[in-house]
């Protein structure tokens, strides 16, 4: 009877466990997701499906890095949609359909963004604007520099090798699911074995304890901003390899996803907790429920009210959490 | 001796900039638009400026309690949504849609309010994720903009009183008027109470979570008038038609001496944050800038006069220490 209940206890606890560990849920969470697209549309498991919703999820992916540290470091940015169209435009700009424009596009066109994130670092640092107004007041002023330069039509297009990389594949695996890999295997590496992770995840914890053992905090918030900037630019970079041509605006859907797919991979919003594999899998997990919201032929509206919610429920399930 | 305390005073005084850069604006938008000072362009202007002076005294409310709402801008679009929708000729169908559109905006604010007060989920995450699902309701009854507003009912917000008062002006008279007896009520000094320390207020009695809520549903008040007048001034349910008054309305309410930590400035700092954004908008227009750059501009308005509205905000926090 004794060893029966301590059993229960156990395996209770070890429930307990699993169930608290984020990365496990989300992972559980994309695979239910599959599952359920798998009886709603016979083939949605397949191969070909996985790997096409795996190469969607690398653009948000890519978005929802700059988000995850600017999140960890206990701010948020709302501009990284503006960012990426910026980065689309910008690249598209410099690169002029030819490959020799690819290295100098390289180096620009992250460095445009890194400067733009600057400006809202400085704002939010050092002047002491709510990160959450000053982005989104950042977002209409890169906005309307895309207007500027672009007059309402962006020129230029992709040049055929970075066209390759955006839709080549190698062993039937596209090239950009192959950099995704990699970027999360030097991103988690980062964080978790070098000083300047370790720093990152105690300016967002305790902005005091860290300010006390020397770090200058306001200058890391800051350049956090940037360096979320130069990411945000480079996945516009990506974004126009895929589609070829560029668009106006192409970032706008990927604003609101940044911020769910970092909550629902296990990132605290109040900063200082969760890595880049559980964000990886939130990537991945709407990216297949807007795949299941299309093929279901929802609407924009269908689909915002569905995000909303999504937001809210982890918003409140994760107040909860933080009372408890 | 007394001048100088007076001078000191003024000096102080968190809405001191704002006002400076309210007769600053009124100067240069007299200069580009010469008719600025006649009955017509008063008015005309008016029309124009009071739904952002609304919502503006809307979000006041909400940050003096400690908090934010970005939903606002989604709420006035699903509002005018739902009365260019259901609204009919009849006077007692325009009264029923009004009152309507009042119902709706305070069981917005009820479910705003209910997550921050009695869930303590952040406001700031709480109202996103309210402004994405409202924007999609807004969305899915009215995908692109229409409806039909009764003429009568549109015509009246562009009338006058006496000959003397355009209605826009008198809506925001009324509205002083309601903020004059709130601020006679029990309910003001908690709201300031709770805004400036939730825990001392909690410890002298105050009940924190309903003041919270009580300071959500006064501020939909507030947006169910500006709704009104925003679907009177367009004639149309259009579910973008707000989403910039979010943005709007809290820069105008830090232009106002609003302090973002809450519990400090006043009702009218955020009206005149309002009138001055509505004023920079003029200038822009009356300046001649081509629409290309017109959004850049906007954005880097807001940029600029958050920067000069915390100003103060470090002058008042540099004098305490």
């Amino acid at each position: 009877m004794h060893n029966a209940g301590s059993n229960a206890i156990l395996s209770k606890i070890f429930l307990k466990n699993v169930l608290s560990n984020r990365l496990f849920v989300a992972i559980v969470a994309v695979f239910l997701l599959f599952v359920f697209g798998e009886i709603i549309f016979p083939g949605f498991m397949s191969f070909t499906h996985i790997v096409s919703v795996l190469r969607l999820s690398v653009f948000l992916g890519i978005v929802a890095l700059g988000q995850a540290l600017v999140v960890i470091s206990g701010g948020i940015d709302l501009s990284v949609g503006s960012l990426l169209s910026l980065g689309v435009v910008f690249s598209a700009y410099f690169l002029r359909g030819e490959n020799i424009n690819i290295p100098e596009t390289l180096v620009i066109v992250p460095l445009i963004g890194f400067t733009i994130g600057l400006i809202s670092g400085v704002g939010i640092s050092y002047i002491g604007i709510p990160p959450l107004i000053m982005t989104l007041a950042m977002a209409s002023v890169i906005g309307g520099t895309s207007l500027i330069i672009t007059k309402g039509f962006p020129t230029g297009n992709a040049p055929p090798l970075l066209e390759t990389i955006g839709s080549g594949k190698i062993f039937n695996i596209p090239y950009l699911i192959l950099l995704w890999g990699v970027i999360i295997a030097i991103v988690t590496l980062i964080l978790k074995r070098t000083k300047w992770g370790n720093i990152l995840y105690g300016v967002g914890a305790n902005s005091l304890t860290a300010e006390l053992s020397g770090i200058n905090t306001k200058r890391f918030r800051m350049y956090i901003y940037g360096i979320c900037g130069a990411i945000s630019a480079f996945a516009g970079l990506l974004l126009l390899s895929y589609t070829g041509t560029p668009y106006l605006n192409l970032g706008a859907p990927y604003i609101m996803p940044s911020i769910a797919a970092v909550v629902i991979g296990g990132v605290s919003l109040a900063g200082g907790s969760g890595d880049y594999l559980g964000v990886a899998t939130g990537c991945i997990f709407l990216t297949i429920l807007t795949s299941i919201l299309v093929a279901l032929q929802t609407t924009e509206a269908v689909r915002q009210i569905v995000y909303g919610s999504l937001i809210l429920i982890l918003v409140v399930a994760h107040a909860r959490r933080g009372r408890e | 001796m007394n001048i100088k305390r007076g001078l000191k005073e003024i000096y102080q005084n968190p809405s001191l900039p704002s006002f400076l850069i309210l007769v600053g604006i009124i100067t240069v938008n007299a200069i580009l638009q010469p008719t600025f000072f006649t009955y017509r362009a008063f008015k005309l202007n008016f029309l124009t400026f009071t739904p952002l002076i609304l919502v503006s005294i809307a979000q006041a409310i909400i940050i003096i309690v400690g908090g934010v709402d970005l939903s606002i801008g989604a709420s006035i679009s699903l509002l005018t949504v739902l009365m260019a929708s259901i609204m009919k000729d009849s006077f007692s169908s325009i009264i029923l849609t009004v009152v309507c559109a009042f119902g709706l905006a305070l069981l917005i604010s009820l479910f705003n309010g209910f997550f921050i007060s009695y869930i303590e989920a952040p406001p700031l995450l709480v109202t996103y994720g309210t402004w994405i699902i409202l924007f999609g309701i807004a969305l899915f009854i009215m995908p692109t903009p229409g409806g039909h507003i009764p003429k009568p009912f549109y015509q009246a917000y562009r009338g006058d009183v006496l000959h003397i008062i355009p209605v826009p002006v008198l809506i925001l008279i009324i509205a002083l008027l309601i903020w004059f007896v709130i601020s006679k009520l029990r309910i003001y000094k908690h709201i300031y109470a709770v805004g400036g320390n939730a825990e001392a207020a909690r410890a002298s009695g105050i009940n924190v979570s309903l003041t919270k809520l009580k300071a959500f549903l006064l501020s939909g008040i507030f947006v169910a008038l500006a709704a009104v007048c925003v679907v009177s001034q367009t004639a149309t349910g259009d579910a973008r038609c707000g989403l910039g008054y979010t943005l709007n309305s809290v820069a105008a309410s830090i232009i106002g001496g609003i302090s973002f930590s809450g519990g400090k400035g006043s009702v009218a700092g955020a009206m005149m944050g309002g009138l001055i954004l509505g004023l920079l908008v003029n200038v822009l227009y009356f300046a001649n800038i081509t629409s290309f750059y017109q959004e850049f501009m906007k954005g880097l308005i807001l940029v600029v006069s958050l920067t000069i509205g915390v100003i103060p905000k470090l002058r008042g926090e540099r004098s305490t220490v």
